[in-house]
């Protein structure tokens, strides 16, 4: 078996200058194999290059480097959903323009547009503030949940303009740009990885015959692979895989999972759904559960999601990522209190899950329990986590306990720490706090950076209206709603305080305007509805 | 008489709230007759100020004008365009002769809008009564007056238009609520019961705190459920918990009434005096300072209210935020501060005697003897001023407060005065 060890290092010197030179004696296969298991991606290419150089058609470094090619690109995009812009403008997925409460992602039952029936729940805007989406913050920045144009804001419904303007604006951090479409960054990402292989592609997809690979089952896997993740060729991975489900007799499960995934990142949800669940029915896979309820969201079906996740479950239960799953629907519809019995149970399996802990600790800072979240947080810290929005929050939780000589040091390392994207935000924080303290000019001075930071900050424009309407200058408070309002049609205090000065000077056409928009954003702000009340009695008045 | 018909119709549409229908048949119509149709054209501009669009609508009333100047007028008026819809009111009542209420309570509501329109307001609505009372008149004449200060006339209005209208749960809680502001709190709760009989559930009557704090906790309840996110409500209820002694559950409510308005001072005082109470000195002075960071007008006011420590009804409120830091500061060992702040406090509130007898209290801890003296002779001057003050209050004649008085009266071997015990 072991060959002669003069040919891989010649070869590989060729090849590589940097390659050190096999130990003597050592199969160069072997040694690939061992340095994959040991995932150095790096030198098992090399030396399955040099392998190659020596013999093209051997099938062992060609199985080996496209393996550890593909671990080394590999992106694990289990956690990650990103909608493109022309994704979420354009979709054609979603069955209902007007959904009913509670069916769709658009729409949630809780949270901003719900009945304060529940007693007065911490995920009440009032409370809890919102995403630019309108959505309650949760306790941990998801990708998915903040890219979603807000309610109804679907081109052909109302204000087309208005839905590209939230699409274009995302709901990220200042600064981020967002990509045209997902699959054009898939592309992207491809272009990258080839270029970075010298002497060209490994494996020139175009060229093979795909259903000649088909049949040999264990090349055409990590073929597939190679295709979804090196070359991000999902038209050509989508081809082979569904040779090789025919060739397998539509019975293998691992095939049909990969033409589900392939059909998603063509858009075509409907079929990927399709596979997905077929591929479930073969075999039961948490990964597949989990991918099949990320088609649901986008299909923007996350009662069907939350099925799919109670099922998968109830058939696994020791999985954290089902559950954690499920929590984050649940978050998303304005459901809080529900997810936190889910972020509870994921805590019980996985005592060290960063997202579980985040979203307790925020929801007992929402509902008056500042030293409990405290605690979550000072775990959270303890683990290894430290950065600005963290400090940031530990700063808040110890200012709204009481203890004001914790808070100001948490929020100075988090403004040590903060990057551009999360200034603006700890300033607007440490405005809260100053407001808190009754400091009212730090205050201003810090939501002024605030917005100097991120102009659209519209929380921070509206605070700073509300302290120059209490030194008595009305005409820069009112600039500043103006601001605030364009800045965020979702902050639905910028609205209600525009209409109320508005109300005040006795134009009434625009208040009118102003308590609609800001009840359109938090449909039972009692306070609004009272002032609509009093503006409908003078307009209908003879 | 094709004409007259569809006005029929049209009328009845408008009334039975049916816009829509109604705007269609009116287009119809406007089509048929050219744009003649007077009643017609009304009813769309009618139809368009219910929905909110005044522009389109006074542009619609324009082209009816020649016949009904007043809706001009009040789309102008709505529009925030005062003085232009003044003339329109003036050009109206030279038309219609000037026995029309409406007119002058439109004129009226014109002037209160505008800069020094306030007398003529006022005059307006006095015509506008004369000719016939009504109930938004007397609240307008009312919030007029208690805008600028003037509780005794603002009262009376209200009590006037009571006598027209007994029944209107609006009009008591409003007078309840002037009362109760202009100190007279026993006449204050009558009222506001009077309003929860007609209205049980109306807010504003209920916020309002009693004396008998059970009561009060059960009816806030009833408000929670419909207005969780109230911070007032929440204030009150922390208040009247704060009254029970149950101090735990006061500061959980103030808590929540400041994060929901964290520029309202009130319940920056409360939570400083319940952090008092439960002996967090360190908290105590931060809420405290807060409270007198965010009121900043710190122009003595006339003694009021109710005299109860936890429900202040802006009286007092900066005088006694200094006082009640100083006691802070004095608890947290630093007896330079706890001076200045007693002495602040004294200097905003001469006639409150409880700062001076604290004063004197800490000046003797420190072994000033002769400072403790004069601080006490302050006391009892001051308590005895209140004692002999027509509005006397159970509340300001401590015995408590009596007590310490004497007892340190005995250390410092003064003499208590007659009649201060």
């Amino acid at each position: 078996m072991l060959s002669s060890g003069a040919l891989g290092p010649a070869a590989a010197a060729g090849a590589a200058a940097a390659c050190a030179p096999l130990p003597g004696g050592l199969n160069p296969i072997w040694l690939a194999q061992s340095k994959l298991r040991r995932r150095r991606f790096d030198e098992a290419i090399e030396i399955c290059s040099a392998a190659l150089a020596a013999k093209p058609y051997d099938q062992a470094a060609w199985y080996l480097k496209a393996r550890a090619l593909t671990l080394k690109n590999w992106l694990d995009d289990s956690e990650i959903e990103e909608e493109g812009i022309g994704d979420a403008l354009l979709e054609e997925a979603g069955t209902a323009q007007v959904a009913r409460p509670g069916t769709s992602l658009a729409r949630p039952s809780g949270g901003a547009n719900a009945p304060s029936s529940s007693g007065g729940g911490s995920s009440s805007p009032a409370v809890r503030p919102v995403s630019h989406a309108g959505r309650p913050l949760t306790g941990f920045a998801r990708p998915g949940t903040s890219t979603r144009p807000g309610t109804g804001a679907r081109p052909g419904t109302t204000g087309g303009a208005a839905a590209v303007q939230a699409a274009l604006r995302g709901g990220g951090k200042p600064g981020t740009a967002r990509p045209v479409t997902s699959s054009g960054r898939f592309v992207r990402l491809g272009t990258a990885s080839l270029a970075s292989e010298p002497g060209g592609p490994f494996i020139n997809a175009g060229r093979l015959d795909l259903r000649k690979y088909a049949a040999r089952p264990n090349l055409a896997r990590v073929l597939c692979d190679y295709l979804l993740h090196v070359d991000n060729d999902a038209r050509r991975a989508l081809e082979l895989a569904a040779a090789a489900t025919q060739a397998a007799g539509f019975e293998d499960w691992w095939w049909k999972a990969r033409l589900g995934e392939a059909y998603g990142r063509l858009g075509l949800l409907r079929d990927a759904a399709q596979q997905l669940a077929s591929s479930l029915r073969n075999q039961d896979m948490v990964s597949t559960a989990l991918a099949l309820g990320r088609v649901h969201q986008r299909l923007d079906q996350p009662a069907a999601a939350l099925a799919l996740y109670a099922d998968a479950a109830a058939r696994q239960p020791w999985e954290p990522g089902l559950l954690l799953a499920a929590a984050r629907v649940k978050d998303a519809m304005g459901q809080g209190e529900e997810a936190l019995g889910l972020y509870q149970q994921v805590l019980a399996m996985d005592a060290s899950s960063v997202e579980a802990i985040a979203c307790l600790g925020a929801h007992h800072f929402y509902s008056d329990q500042p030293e409990l979240a405290l605690r979550h947080f000072r775990r959270l810290l303890q683990m290894g986590v430290a950065s600005a929005e963290l400090w940031a929050n530990v700063g808040l939780a110890c200012f709204a306990a009481g203890q004001y000589d914790l808070a100001l040091p948490a929020m100075e390392r988090a403004l040590a720490a903060a990057d551009d994207g999360a200034a603006p935000e700890v300033w607007y924080n440490v405005g809260q706090i100053a407001t808190g303290i009754g400091d009212t000019s730090w205050a201003a001075q810090c939501f002024r950076l605030a917005v100097s930071l991120d102009p659209t900050h519209a929380e921070a424009w509206n605070n700073l209206a509300v302290l120059e309407a209490r030194r008595g200058s009305e005409a820069r408070a009112r600039a500043y709603l103006r601001t605030a309002r364009a800045a965020g049609p979702g902050a639905y205090e910028a609205h209600f305080n525009a209409a109320l000065l508005a109300w005040r000077r006795g134009e009434l056409q625009e208040a009118w305007g102003a308590v609609n928009a800001g009840l359109a954003a938090f449909g039972a702000h009692p306070e609004g509805l009272e002032l609509r009340r009093l503006i409908r009695a003078q307009l209908t008045a003879l | 008489m094709e004409a007259s018909r569809s006005n029929a119709l049209i009328h009845q549409l408008y009334v039975r709230q049916e816009y829509d229908e109604c705007l269609k048949l009116v287009d119809s119509v406007l089509a048929e007759t050219g744009g003649q149709c007077e009643h017609a054209i009304y009813v769309k501009a009618l139809i368009e100020r219910h929905r909110g669009r005044i522009a389109d609508s006074l542009r619609l009333f324009q082209q009816a004008t020649a016949l009904n100047p007043h809706n001009v007028g009040r789309s102008l008026a709505l529009l925030g365009k005062h003085s232009q819809a003044i003339e329109v009111y003036d050009e109206a009542q030279k038309l219609a002769g000037h026995q029309d209420w409406e007119l002058w309570h439109a004129k009226g509501l014109c002037h209160a809008q505008l800069e020094g329109g306030h007398e003529a307001a006022l005059e307006c609505f006095a015509f506008a009564n004369a000719i016939q009372p009504n109930d938004a008149t007397y609240q307008r004449i009312s919030e007029l007056h208690a805008a600028r200060g003037d509780h005794g006339p603002a009262a009376a209005a209200l009590m006037e238009a009571l006598e027209h209208s007994p029944d209107s749960a609006d009009l008591l809680a409003s007078l309840g609520l002037l009362l109760l502001r202009s100190g007279d709190a026993q006449r204050a709760f009558d009222q506001l019961g009077t309003s929860l009989l007609h209205e049980p559930r109306g807010a504003r009557a209920i916020l309002a705190d009693h004396g008998d704090h059970d009561a009060a906790l059960v009816k806030y309840r009833v408000v929670a459920a419909v207005e969780p996110d109230c911070p007032q409500l929440w204030n009150n209820a922390g208040a009247a918990f704060y009254g029970k002694q149950r101090y735990i559950a006061a500061i959980a409510c103030l808590k929540r009434a400041a994060y929901l308005a964290p520029l309202e001072w009130v319940t920056a005082y409360n939570l400083g005096l319940a952090h008092l109470a439960t002996g967090q000195a360190a908290s105590a002075f931060h809420h405290l300072s807060a409270a007198v960071n965010l009121r900043p007008d710190f122009a003595p006011r006339q003694a009021g209210g109710s005299g109860r420590a936890a429900v202040v009804w802006a009286a007092r409120a900066p005088a006694r935020s200094y006082g009640l830091m100083g006691v802070a500061l004095a608890r947290l060992d630093d007896p330079d501060n706890a001076r200045a702040a007693y002495a602040r406090a004294a200097a905003l509130d001469p006639g409150e005697p409880s700062f001076r007898l604290n004063h004197a209290v800490l000046l003797h801890s420190l072994g000033d003897a002769g400072g403790a003296a004069a601080q006490l002779g302050a006391y009892w001057e001051a308590a005895a001023a209140r004692r002999g003050a027509p509005d006397a209050e159970e509340g300001c004649q401590d015995p408590d407060a009596a007590e310490a008085a004497g007892a340190l009266a005995r250390a410092l071997g003064l003499a208590v005065p007659s009649g201060a015990q």
